[in-house]
């Protein structure tokens, strides 16, 4: 990016600009039947009063299968780069001090910024934890639902991580229970998406009377899996800070 | 607004006022999805934008350097 020069951002931006100003100046409307049908049925349709909901777990639920399966492949990739780091570096040094917090011997230099950091981040932690989840199981009728909730989750995780002092056991302990959450939410999503077939004969159709409940179950393993899979890939990336 | 935080948190050198840039960047725009009636992509914006990215990139500067060269 630096060793571009600034005519030459000047003139990317300038042709950007270009290319997106008949958009913003047209007069032609929005075509509108889809939003319309959409505000029409798609409450009735699908149960889920909103209408995001109800397009990605309703009309398009197959899609937020490959969007999950995405999202796995992402993870795997990262862990793997990142335990491949891991490995190299311990080869040549001592075990790196896995705490989050300072060092015993540096916590009196910083005593300020260490009470700070871990009062707000241990305060706040819990409460942005239960937003998280009432994201997650309200996101038929709210704006909101599995990702956004997850991602939700996953910043209360790491405020959790960073807030508390812990040693290095517990952090495994952490780690492999995040990666059974994540990989058990995945497989509850499969399941969830494979057992309709055998019963209705189609893949991710709504085999309960109230169609709310399938919504709510989809919507709970997609914030399961992105949270425990997002902070599962910042606490190991924050793990490795001394390196 | 909003340009002329994404223009500092493009041009300017120091890495960390660059990402704290880039965070309020995220937090303006969720304010603007909000505003126009999209708190879905408002949510996703604040979660991932300001908290998520932030920290991962926090991190990649301990990690490399904070001078931008």
């Amino acid at each position: 990016m630096r060793k571009w020069s600034v005519p030459a951002q000047i003139a990317i931006s300038f042709v950007l600009l270009l290319l997106f100003l008949p958009l913003f100046l047209s007069q032609e409307s929005w075509p509108t039947t889809a939003r319309d049908i959409l505000a029409e049925d798609a409450g009735t349709q699908t149960g889920a009063e909103n209408i995001v909901s109800a397009i990605y777990l309703g009309y398009r639920a197959f899609d937020t299968l490959g969007e999950t399966i995405v999202l796995l492949i992402a993870l795997s990739g990262t862990m793997s780069v990142v335990s491949l780091l891991k490995r190299n570096s311990e080869d040549e040094r001592t075990p790196v001090s896995l705490d989050f917090s300072l060092e015993e011997e540096k916590r009196a230099h910083h005593r300020l910024r260490t009470h700070l950091l871990e009062v707000v981040t241990g305060k706040i932690g819990p409460i942005i934890l239960l937003f998280g989840f009432y994201v997650v199981m309200n996101g038929h009728l709210s704006p909101g639902g599995g990702f956004q909730g997850g991602a939700i989750i996953a910043s209360g995780i790491i405020f959790f991580v960073l807030g508390n002092p812990h040693r290095r056991e517990e952090s495994e302990i952490q780690r492999t229970t995040l990666h059974l959450i994540e990989s058990s939410a995945f497989l509850l999503f499969l399941l969830a998406a494979l057992v309709p077939l055998f019963i209705t004969g189609e893949v991710l159709a709504n085999p309960f009377e109230s169609k709310e409940v399938y919504i709510i179950a989809l919507n709970t393993f997609i914030g399961l899996k992105v949270g425990a899979g997002i902070s599962l890939m910042c606490i190991s990336m924050i793990e490795r800070r001394n390196v | 607004m909003l340009i002329a935080l994404a223009s500092f948190a493009l041009l300017s050198r120091d890495l960390l006022s660059g990402i704290i840039a880039l965070g309020a960047f995220s937090l303006f725009s969720a304010v603007i999805f909000l505003l126009s009636h999209a708190p879905d992509v408002a949510i996703t914006e604040a979660a991932v934008g300001a908290g998520l990215t932030t920290i991962i990139f926090v991190w990649a500067i301990r990690h490399t350097g904070r001078d931008d060269r």
